[in-house]
């Protein structure tokens, strides 16, 4: 088996050349999923009959809380590259998810109380999910904070890796031990997400809004990644290149 | 003499010169601990219901306060270098790992010791308070280690203030949240064993782990500056 | 199925009774997406720049 494929992402020029078709593409096909899919959760999307309108906040809410979570866990997979094969475009994925999973973890943040507002007549409760979320946030906003603390971009890479790394064992136990600490004190009434059945014309626009989130998040991190590729090249010759031809 | 013995005389030396040091953050756990009736009311019954939590709470800043330049001076001093060029023989994990442990003793046993006295100034009941010693002992090692790994993250960075304690607190959750549930199975009277147990278990790890994840991060530290 | 759940577009908009939740949710959702598209393409194009004068700078240098 050829490793070419493999050793190719080691290339920033490679990279930053390929990663702008797939950015075209995923743009495009995102922005096609989240309007058919959020119109269609929107309008088209049968009333609850418990919650009203209000639930139709769940076709931006649950994507944007998984994506929040999977991002954390890329970027371990990004820490894990970085150390093994001294990648230095793991990096700056890694960099460039940290942005956006903060964003991602906001929106989340924000949607979630703003359901809370109808759902249980207060903005924030002390929920299990709300405070894990809280505390995820916490740590996106720490591994900016790290990256943006130290000056050489090595250096930076690396401790940010330890740091995802040590925070990716810890968040399961966070996340566990954050639900226990939720029914010692009592017990939330109403969850926002577990429905216990969902007719497939509430749970089919639900899906195409998750893979439209999920393409717009690889579009975001894509053009972030390409920023960064071309901040940190400045001096080879092939930007040089690059930017003498435009 | 060997390494580990030299490093806890060096220690030993080093919190006599400065016994400020230690003095200091127990200092601000009393004046946390004077704020609260200030800021809530002196009456003894509420204090004694949110005491215990405010003490934990109080106790985990001043550990913080006293960790977040663990090995700042070290550092600058070359001792650090000195560890990875010199004790070839033992992994600088290890080293790391000892420092951590008598840095718990000069620093965080002072400050677990002062804890008594403010639990009675909050009038925190008898069995609540020797159930808030045990989590304090059983805890802070876990405690002392992620935010040594905050400081160690930290080392190069010259404006960094207190961002290896923002980065390391997210990390402490699942500590506090053991240990209050400890806390709160020890005022309704009920067995608070079990979660002792997994508190302890959550020290044990960290203290096995972190030192590794330390030791990667002053080595990065030691291998940029030069 | 595919039923739109409300008699008009005003009756759409307003969301009744909710409307005052869902859609700041939505516009939110919309401007952070559009915000951190914004953010992206302005870094890529302060880079560009940035070698650009460093290259007119090399090119005065060599004349």
């Amino acid at each position: 088996m050829s490793w070419r494929w493999f050793h190719q992402w080691g290339s920033p020029r490679w990279f930053y050349e390929r990663a702008g078709r797939w950015q075209l593409v995923c743009g495009w096909l995102a922005l096609i999923l989240l309007v058919v899919g959020s119109l269609w959760g929107l309008g088209f999307a049968p009333v609850d009959y418990q919650q009203g309108n209000s639930y139709r906040i769940i076709y931006l809410h649950v994507p944007v809380a998984f994506l929040a979570q999977a991002m954390y866990a890329a970027m371990a997979v990004c820490a894990v590259v970085l150390f093994v094969w001294k990648m230095k475009l793991a990096d700056v994925a890694m960099q460039a998810i940290a942005v956006t999973g903060l964003a991602f973890t906001v929106l989340s943040l924000v949607s979630g109380a703003v359901w809370g507002k109808p759902t249980w007549g207060t903005y924030w409760v002390w929920d299990a999910r709300l405070t894990s979320m809280l505390i995820l946030g916490f740590l996106y906003l720490g591994l900016i904070g790290l990256r943006a603390a130290i000056q050489d971009p090595d250096q930076a890479g690396k401790a940010c890796g330890i740091l995802v790394l040590v925070g990716v064992v810890n968040l399961p136990i966070i996340k566990y031990s954050v639900e226990w600490w939720n029914t010692l004190h009592q017990p939330a009434s109403l969850k926002l997400t577990e429905k216990p059945t969902m007719p497939a014309s509430m749970w089919m626009p639900l899906l195409v809004n998750i893979l439209g989130y999920y393409i717009a998040a690889a579009y975001l991190v894509l053009g972030s990644m390409r920023a960064i590729v071309i901040g940190r090249e400045r001096r080879a010759s092939w930007v040089k290149e690059l930017v003498g031809r435009a | 003499m060997s390494i580990e013995k030299r490093m806890l005389a060096r220690e030993l030396k080093l919190a006599a010169a400065r016994p400020g040091d230690i003095f200091k953050p127990m200092w601000f756990l009393m004046l946390v601990i004077s704020m609260v009736p200030l800021a809530l009311s002196p009456d003894s019954v509420l204090l004694a219901d949110i005491g215990s939590a405010m003490i934990w709470v109080a106790t985990l800043l001043a550990l913080l306060l006293n960790t977040e330049h663990l090995f700042q001076s070290d550092f600058s001093d070359g001792v650090l270098e000195q560890w990875l060029l010199l004790f070839l023989d033992r992994p600088l994990a290890w080293l790391v790992g000892l420092k951590l442990i008598v840095h718990w003793l000069f620093h965080v046993v002072p400050l677990i010791c002062i804890t008594p006295i403010a639990g009675l100034m909050l009038s925190v009941p008898t069995d609540v308070l020797i159930a808030l010693l045990m989590t304090l002992v059983v805890a802070t090692p876990a405690l002392t280690c992620f935010s040594g790994l905050g400081a160690a993250l930290t080392l190069g960075s010259s404006r960094s203030g207190i961002l290896g304690v923002l980065v390391m607190m997210p990390l402490f959750v699942p500590v506090v949240i053991l240990a209050a549930g400890v806390l709160i199975r020890a005022t309704d009277g009920s067995e608070i064993l079990p979660l002792m147990a997994l508190l302890g278990a959550f020290s044990l790890v960290a203290a096995t782990l972190v030192p590794i994840a330390v030791s990667a991060a002053i080595r990065l530290n030691i291998g940029g500056s030069n | 199925m595919l039923e739109f759940q409300f008699e008009s577009l005003m009756a759409f908009l307003a969301m009744a009774p909710h409307g005052a939740y869902v859609w700041p949710v939505y516009i939110l959702g919309l401007l952070i997406l559009g915000g951190l598209t914004w953010v992206n393409l302005r870094q890529h194009r302060q880079a560009i720049r940035l070698v650009k004068r460093q290259l007119e700078r090399e090119e005065t240098h060599e004349s």
